[in-house]
This record gives structure tokens, sequence and C-alpha cells, in this order.
């Protein structure tokens, strides 16, 4: 099956020798829900842009729906909605002319789907854009992404800055596009209850590259987090080279090694390769593991 | 029965549907028969993806506690399957440590862990009438 979505090998940066995707390949087959995560700065962004056809990469090849996106690009964006981070709608329009415009760029248009998203939102048409608040402004510009029904959606932080129950409410509605139009996501996001409610793949970037991309509950059962003392291995490179070891990190008086495994196995191997019984190994939420991928030393002497 | 459900638990969401489902027929909330939600709608209720929802049941389908009726629903088996008993004891064991290991460690003794025993067994065994209601 052609991927609905493919990365081959994207490289770009924006200052010169310093890049930000270096090497960033994977597909996402129609129907699929990958979240993509990584820390500020880890290209997220710029990748979904790459995807827009919004920027262009300096080496490696982006297709979507099978066809490059400067062979005819308004196709290809008819059947993408877009979110992006700092989105920005026009202020001083209302929200009917911007549904209208949106209309008229896209055939496809559900106005059913159209007013019962506004009234799930509680958006009057009326309104003008710079009298809204963040959040509303957020539904405005998730309604104008989905309401032409998009195979596939791409969401750059959709949630970021929103309240609790406006968050709720973002999740509520792209798990109905889920149900009812089996859309493909993509989304970025920091929040890890939202990434667990959506569920499905998760791609970490990290270092211009893709450092996990994995099936969350896979990596939720099948990776755990051991806490080695630092006088049982003499450096990372140690615990680095036992089978499993995804990172090794020191945290205090302790390593923090990230392993593939069930804890019980990956502390007999630990107590195999360092001689050493009853290293703690646990399973932890998907916060801590991002934290321990992708976190930075602590409690170093400086 | 409403489930709840945890984001930032240490087991996955799939997981947690499976625990309370099977707890709801060990306590009899959900008896042999009963019809569970759609994939669909359990989705839409709980705000988490249907292929969540799909994995739980296709899990405990495999174990025997559910079945699929093609174009009427999920149902509870009518005939259970018969718990492995040595396996299921081994999880008793493992959790009596854990609930005694919490209860000293908020003071309790063990006279005190009984009588919170005895209070827990009340409530599973009341008819479920206040949490049917939502």
């Amino acid at each position: 099956m052609t991927p609905i979505l493919e990365f081959r090998d994207i490289e770009r940066s924006f200052k010169r020798n310093v890049p930000v995707l270096n090497g960033v390949s994977f597909a996402m087959q129609a129907g699929e829900v990958a979240a993509l995560l990584g820390r500020n700065g880890a290209g997220k962004t710029t990748l979904i842009r790459i995807a827009m056809g919004m920027l262009h990469p300096y080496a490696g090849s982006v297709r979507v729906f099978g066809a490059s996106l400067t062979e005819d690009p308004v196709a290809i964006k008819r059947r993408i909605g877009y979110v992006a981070e700092d989105q920005v709608l026009p202020p001083s329009s209302r929200i009917a002319e911007l549904i209208a415009l949106h209309r008229y760029l896209f055939p496809r248009w559900d106005g059913a789907l159209e007013s019962q998203l506004l009234d799930r939102f509680a958006l009057s048409p009326a309104s003008r854009i710079k009298h809204l608040s963040k959040g509303q402004a957020r539904q405005v510009a998730l309604l104008c992404a989905v309401c032409h029904r998009p195979e596939l959606l791409l969401l750059d932080e959709p949630a970021g800055g929103l309240d609790p129950a406006a968050r709720r409410e973002f999740l509520e509605t792209s798990i109905q596009l889920l149900n009812r139009e089996g859309t493909a996501i993509l989304f970025s996001s920091h929040h890890m209850g939202d990434v667990e409610r959506l569920g499905g793949r998760v791609i970490l970037l990290d270092e211009g590259k893709v450092r996990l991309d994995e099936d969350l509950d896979c990596l939720r059962e099948g990776v755990c987090v051991a806490m080695v003392p630092r006088t049982s291995a003499a450096d990372a490179a140690v615990l680095e080279r036992v089978p499993g070891c995804l990172r090794v990190r020191p945290v205090f008086d302790d390593w923090h090694a990230v392993f593939r495994g069930e804890p019980d196995a990956v502390q007999a191997t630990l107590a195999a390769a360092l001689g050493v019984n009853g290293i703690c190994c646990a399973r932890v939420p998907l916060e801590e593991l991002f934290i321990e991928m992708v976190g930075g030393n602590r409690g170093e002497a400086v | 029965m409403q489930l709840l459900i945890h984001p930032a638990d240490e087991v996955p969401i799939y997981r947690q549907i499976m625990r309370q489902i099977t707890e709801g027929i060990a306590v009899g909330r959900l008896k042999a028969g009963e019809k569970l939600p759609s994939h669909r709608d359990l989705s839409e209720q709980l705000v988490i993806a249907p292929l969540t929802v799909k994995k739980a049941y296709d899990e405990l389908e495999l174990l025997g506690f559910i079945e699929t009726q093609r174009g009427r629903g999920t149902f509870v088996c009518a005939r259970l399957p018969r718990p492995d008993p040595v396996h299921q004891m081994e999880e008793v064991r493992d959790t009596a440590r854990k609930l005694l290991a919490q209860a000293y460690l908020a003071g309790l003794r063990y006279p005190g862990v009984l009588q919170v025993l005895e209070q827990a067994d009340r409530a599973l065994s009341a008819p479920a009438s206040e949490e049917e209601k939502v």
C-alpha cells in the first residue's frame, strides 16, 4: 500500500552546519495516528512544515499520497488539514467569512460537520477573530482544518496553551474524526496525557534523528528504566554496551538507563553484565520515559 | 458500567480497560450475556482512540471473557473461562504483599487492615446502585 505520508532522509538546517533535521525517515499509512515528540527545537514544526510544502528539505524527499508536493500542490492540499502551532487568522475577519473562504477553497466542505462544530465549540459565526480567546481561535483553526474531511490531518501542538477543558474538547473532535472518517493524524505535542489518549505510534525526534518509532503500547510495556548506582558502573559506556540499552544519563548518585525488555529480564541481564544483583528496574509512564530519553544530566558537578 | 481511565498511569490504557471489565465481571457488576458499548461509543465516551478500545476487546475475547457477535455487538460470555488457579493465587499473594506494605507505611496495624478489607468486601457485594445511575 502506498503510504499516505513518507519522509525519506530529510535534512534541513536554518543556520549553517547546525542541522535541525539530519536524516529523518518514516512513513504513515492511511488511518494511522502518530505522535511526534521531542524537546523544543527538536524539529517537529520543521518536519510538519516540510510535509505541508511550506519548507523545502535540503536533502531527502517527502511524498504525500504517493506524490511529490511540487507536482500538484493544490490537489494534495485539498486532502490535508493543517493547524499550525502559531496559527495566525486574519484578525478583522468574522468567523463566517473565514468559513466561506474555506468552503470556496475546498469543494468537499461538509456543512453538517461545520454546524456541529460551531455548536460544540459554542462559536458565533458573526464574531471577529480578534475578539476571540486563544482557545476559541484554536477551535476556529481546527474547524477550518477538518470540515473538508481531510485524509491526513497535520496538527502542530494543536492544544498548546489551551486550558484542560478546551484541550479535552479538541481531543474529542479528533477522536470523532478518527471514528467517522478514519483520518490519519500526525500531531506534535508536549502533553503526554493527550498522546496516551490518541494512541497509535510514538515518533521521538532527538538531535535531528528519529530516536524511537514504536507503537505506544509496545513502548509502554516493552521498555523500562533501570536505576544503577554509579558505584556499580564506572561510566555510561559500560551500560551502553549492555544489550537492549537505549540511553544512559547520570542522575545524582545513579545512572538512569532506558532498556528494551521486561523489568525482570533487564534486571537479570544487568546482574550478569555488572555482577550486581537487585538493580531497580521499572516500567514508567510516558512522561518519565520522554524525560529519560531526551532529558539532560542531573546532579553533575559544575 | 462506568469505566475510568488514567492516562498517566503506569499501565497502558488498553490494560486499564481490560482490568476494569474483568473486575466488573468478577464482582458481578457485569452479568453474563450483558452487552458492552461499541468500540466507537466507548472511544468517544472515554475520549481515547478507537483502536485502543479494539485492542482491549480483542485481548478480552482471546482470554474468553467477551465475545463479538457479528452485526450485534460485543457481549460478556455466557460461559466464563475457568481461572488458572495457580497464576491467580500468585497474583493475589503479590497484591496482598503490596497492600500490607502500603498499609503499614500509612501507620495501620494488621487488625486495621482487616477492617479495611471488610469494608471493601461490603462495598463490592452491595448492589451496584449509585454507580449505575451515571
